[in-house]
């Protein structure tokens, strides 16, 4: 009955009204730069960091985590209605949720999106309450060999996520690893790709490449499209999602859920996972999977309560061990800092307050976020409604901005021109640029984990296999595999036998 | 859209061109400076992300010097190369008062000795302002390894060389450059396996893949006192407040040992002496009530202070050991 | 039997996963290529630039022997305004601040459609200066130069 006891004093801690108050202050901040593609939350919490010293702690913490969690949602709202991914998560929302759009069922992609991110909201809030503290310990069980693993796992998913040719989808998806390795090597410090340009030593940054990929060239090929009327806008169905679609949606987002939840514990890497892996496994279980990537309703539902169930565990290395595993998640500790608290594994005992005070009040937040954004969905809407010479401009220039404030770098926005340039390409090329960024994404962890644990293993290979899990992660990729190419290569026998 | 269409379907290129010249021209004809410092806004480049230290730094101080010269402090973060993206913003802006930088160990003593390429030099283009914090790294070992005292581990790395190793924040980091020098001074063998930040190396330390670090001090003085950690030495040329009965390395087993991490705020060089005045005294009075001292003192952060011509001469002399270390650990990035 | 392209698309894919593969193969031999079980910098992505490289000349065989769809043809002025106004942003956004940069790349970038209306891209350029000032700089608290100085 402690957990009773312990939720009760989170939800006394969360109700008051000053702290529901900062909490839709921070849903509310949060949905806003959220659907501004491009600008993160990191940049707002940063600003807002010394403003929150007046606060008392707890409301300020509240105001912040919900500025984090409200801004994962708010970018699926960008994703769904104009393509624009503004982070990693965001990319497979848009393969299914703009294809959606472009059919006038934009509403109903909004909705189930969020019903399935508050549904995954709540179970994962269940989990912090339950498990936070056992999950914890799963973190220290994940070494280099284990996500060295989990990578190989993770790219073998991405050919899933391509609907045309398999052996362009794993071109792409080597392009995107290669990518992910300009700038400097972690484990050496050696500058690669770099080209002599200082700016290029971090590496590209996400948003550039997606804001680039998926953003400018699909504004480069609609304006084409319409210059040659083949465009014609579908009329909007319904803002609501039809029996049907809540029908196909309620088993993703348990799926979705699931998997993002347990994804959104490993720090480093391990949430943006989540959207990818529930996209896949949706795309696998599907009756049907030539519907995904041409607006199916799973591939909206299934990724956007894996992400969401993942933002909400990824606060707990944080809350119980004091690491934080995220850049949003480093903030958090300074604004501890700044507090007086001192992140750590003792922040459960000493402040308990504080702890089940922010567990409960995230719940409070994703409430507090449905019922803010159900009624948005109208306006977001309605706002497709203006005809695109006038909506394009602007979504352009948000993008630039977005691209520009990351690092304040002029030549952050120069590349993601030429990453517009190769987008279109790939329009042209019928490329698809997802697997491309999943390479991009997973390229440097798979590789600097690789090297890491055989660093580690002093140059013995089998660390793979005999780390159990590590051996557990192995098998299931090597299933996938067979499961991916096997039906594939059948077809495209069956092809050559046609001819 | 049809209702449109008979409104100018293409205009012709002449038009957009007056167009564009007609918007240009009104923006230009605005805003001219003033005399009286601080007249605008001051910017301040952190060079590295926020939420860090030197971000949190900046932010809190900041705010309290914005109070007090009644202008708006903004903070803007130029990450990469190791710090140096920022710093070369900040040395190649108008040396008028209105740019600063949150320089730090980084920045102005271990890159200019690691980097065989350097934008900036870290005394000619910079005008110090006043030291800001400094901090010592904590030797920390997993609770599995069997030595309880520095001594206990340079034994136990002698027994088994290359047995042991020790995680770091990346190349060419305080981490790793600390771990290279015990190396060197005690005559021992540890594999140095980098990563990308502090909060991963310390993950990994926790769960017991590598055995020792040689971390900043604010993360892991949370785990040793979990218990999650072993802390053995600290490598400053003193004890911390926050760990008063942990031995310094130089008193342990390595006479001579001295690692800090620290952070500073520079003007770029041609500001006007007084203008770097007036700064240093108000980064000064901030320091001295900033609202976080004691938490910071906490963590074990050190809020510091002092003269530019102070923090000019400490500078110059960690200059000239970090070459030192630098050269011998063999540590090259490029 | 003469060879011809039977798939255009592939084809050009082929040839450009073929040059990035190449490309990277090229640039990454310069780097130390350690050993398999002690990978120096260089080794991955040379084995990556070569695995990608490898699989472009796949693709162009392929495009060879099994046929496919043709390339659509291409419009210059989306293209090159659409990218030209992000150009054009990234080019004055730091010399000539936020608001020249707002003008120029709306103005640049809404020439790009043919169905665009000069009256109503002046007022877009004004509603969005608006945004742009009022909500990212002030609001949002951006670093920006609103004006050059």
């Amino acid at each position: 009955m402690e957990l009773l006891a312990n939720l009760q004093l989170g939800f006394d801690v969360a109700l008051t009204l000053q702290n529901v108050l900062y909490c839709f202050l921070g849903v509310f901040l949060g949905t806003l730069i959220g659907v501004l593609p491009g600008i993160g939350p990191v940049a707002t919490i940063a600003m807002l960091l010394p403003a929150t010293f007046a606060l008392p702690p707890v409301s300020a913490l509240i105001m912040l985590a919900g500025i984090y969690y409200g801004a994962q949602y708010g970018g699926s709202t960008t994703a769904i209605l104009v393509n624009l991914p503004g982070e990693a998560s965001s990319v497979v929302t848009c393969l299914d949720g703009y294809a959606m759009a472009q059919q006038g069922r934009a509403g109903p992609a909004l909705a189930v999106a969020a019903l399935g991110s508050f549904f995954a909201g709540t179970v994962a809030t269940l989990i912090l309450v339950m498990f936070a503290p056992p999950l914890a310990e799963v973190a220290f069980k994940f070494g280099p060999a284990e996500y060295f693993s989990l990578m190989v796992l993770g790219l073998i998913a991405a050919i899933v996520l391509a609907h045309g040719s398999l052996i362009n989808a794993i071109a792409m998806i080597l392009l995107g690893l290669l990518l992910g390795l300009i700038g400097a090597d972690t484990n050496t410090g050696q500058f690669r790709f770099t080209f002599g340009l200082p700016q290029l030593a971090d590496g590209i940054g996400f948003v550039v490449v997606a804001m680039g990929l998926f953003g400018f060239s699909e504004i480069i090929a609609n304006i084409e499209r319409r210059a040659r009327r083949e465009v014609v806008m579908a009329k909007i169905t319904s803002l609501f999602p039809t029996r049907e679609d809540l029908k196909a949606s309620w088993k993703a987002v348990l799926r979705g859920t699931a998997i993002g939840a347990l994804l959104g514990i490993l720090p480093g890497g391990g949430a943006t996972l989540g959207s990818f892996a529930a996209y896949t496994l949706e795309k696998k279980v599907a009756k049907d999977p030539s519907r995904f990537g041409k607006g199916a309703i799973e591939g909206v539902a299934g990724p956007e309560s894996a992400n969401n169930a993942g933002a909400q565990t990824s606060f707990i290395p944080l809350l119980t061990l004091g690491i934080p595993a995220n850049a949003v998640m480093a903030l958090m500790v300074g604004a501890m800092t700044i507090h007086g608290i001192t992140p750590g594994p003792q922040v459960m005992t000493e402040r308990p307050e504080l702890f089940w005070g922010m567990i409960a009040s995230m719940w409070i937040g994703n409430l507090l976020l449905v019922v803010l954004n159900l009624p948005l969905i109208g306006i977001w809407v309605k706002l497709l409604s203006v005809p695109y010479r006038i909506l394009y401009p602007a979504i352009l220039l948000f993008s630039c901005i977005g691209v520009y404030s990351l690092n304040n770098s002029a030549i952050d926005v120069a590349l993601a021109l030429a990453f517009g340039f190769l987008g279109y390409l790939f329009i042209k090329l019928d490329c698809e640029p997802a697997p491309l960024l999943l390479g991009f994404v997973l390229g440097p962890m798979m590789e600097e984990n690789l090297r890491r644990a055989l660093l580690l293993s002093r140059g013995d290979p089998t660390v793979f296999v005999t780390r159990p899990l590590s051996l557990a992660l192995l098998v299931v990729a090597a299933a996938l595999l067979v499961i991916v190419v096997v039906p594939a290569v059948r077809r495209k026998r069956e092809e050559a036998f046609q001819e | 859209m049809a209702a449109f269409s008979r409104d100018l379907p293409c205009p012709s290129r002449r038009t957009w061109l007056r167009a564009l010249i007609f918007v240009f021209g009104a923006c230009v004809a605005s805003a001219a400076p003033s005399q009286d410092y601080p007249s605008r806004p001051i910017r301040i480049i952190v060079p590295f992300p926020a939420g860090g230290t030197a971000d949190l730094l900046a932010r809190q101080i900041g705010q309290t010097m914005s109070e007090a010269l009644r202008q708006q402090v903004v903070i803007e973060n130029r990450t990469g190369a190791g710090g140096n993206i920022g710093a070369d913003l900040a040395a190649k802006s108008k040396p008028d008062g209105y740019t600063l930088l949150m320089g730090t160990v980084s920045t102005h003593a271990i890159n200019p000795n690691l980097y065989p390429k350097m934008p900036y030099d870290p005394v000619k283009d910079f005008a110090p302002v006043t030291m800001v914090a400094r901090m010592p790294n904590l030797l920390v070992v997993h609770p599995s390894v069997p030595a309880n005292n520095v001594a206990e581990l340079i034994a136990l790395a002698k027994a088994r060389p290359g047995a042991l190793a020790f995680a770091s924040a990346g190349n060419g980091t305080t981490q790793h450059l600390a771990g290279e020098l015990f190396k060197k001074m005690a005559g021992v063998d540890m594999i140095h396996v980098p990563y990308k930040g502090n909060a991963p190396a310390v993950t990994d330390l926790v769960g017991g893949q590598v055995q020792v670090m040689f971390d900043n001090i604010p993360i892991s003085l949370q785990q040793v006192r979990a218990g999650k950690l072993r802390a053995l030495a600290v490598t400053g040329p003193a004890r911390s407040p926050v760990l008063p009965e942990l031995p310094t390395l130089a008193e342990a087993a390595l006479p001579g040992y001295s690692i800090i991490s620290w952070f500073g705020l520079y003007a770029p060089s041609g500001t006007s002496p007084q203008i770097i005045e007036r700064l240093n005294r108000e980064a000064n009075k901030a320091l001295a009530t900033a609202h976080i001292r004691r938490r910071l003192t906490d963590q074990g952060i050190e809020l510091a202070g002092g003269t530019p011509g102070q923090f000019a001469d400490f500078m110059r002399a960690e200059l000239v050991k970090w070459g030192k270390i630098v050269r011998e650990s063999g540590a090259r990035v490029e | 039997m003469s060879i011809s392209i039977r798939s255009p698309r592939d084809f050009c894919a082929g040839l450009i996963f073929l040059f990035f593969g190449a490309l990277a193969a090229y640039v990454a031999r310069d780097y130390p290529m350690g050993s398999a079980v002690r990978m120096g910098p260089g080794y991955f992505p040379y084995l990556l630039g070569i695995l990608l490289a490898l699989l472009g000349v796949v693709i162009c065989v392929k495009s060879l022997v099994i046929y496919g769809e043709r390339i659509e043809s291409a419009s210059l002025r989306a293209l090159l305004l659409v990218l030209g106004a992000v150009g054009v942003f990234a080019g004055t956004i730091e010399s000539a601040g936020i608001v020249i940069a707002t003008a120029l790349l709306v103005g640049v970038g809404a020439a790009a459609s043919p169905e665009s209306r000069l009256r109503e891209v002046a007022v877009l350029i004004v509603f969005l200066l608006a945004l742009a000032v009022g909500l990212f700089t002030y609001g949002l608290g951006l670093p920006f130069k609103i004006f050059p100085v």
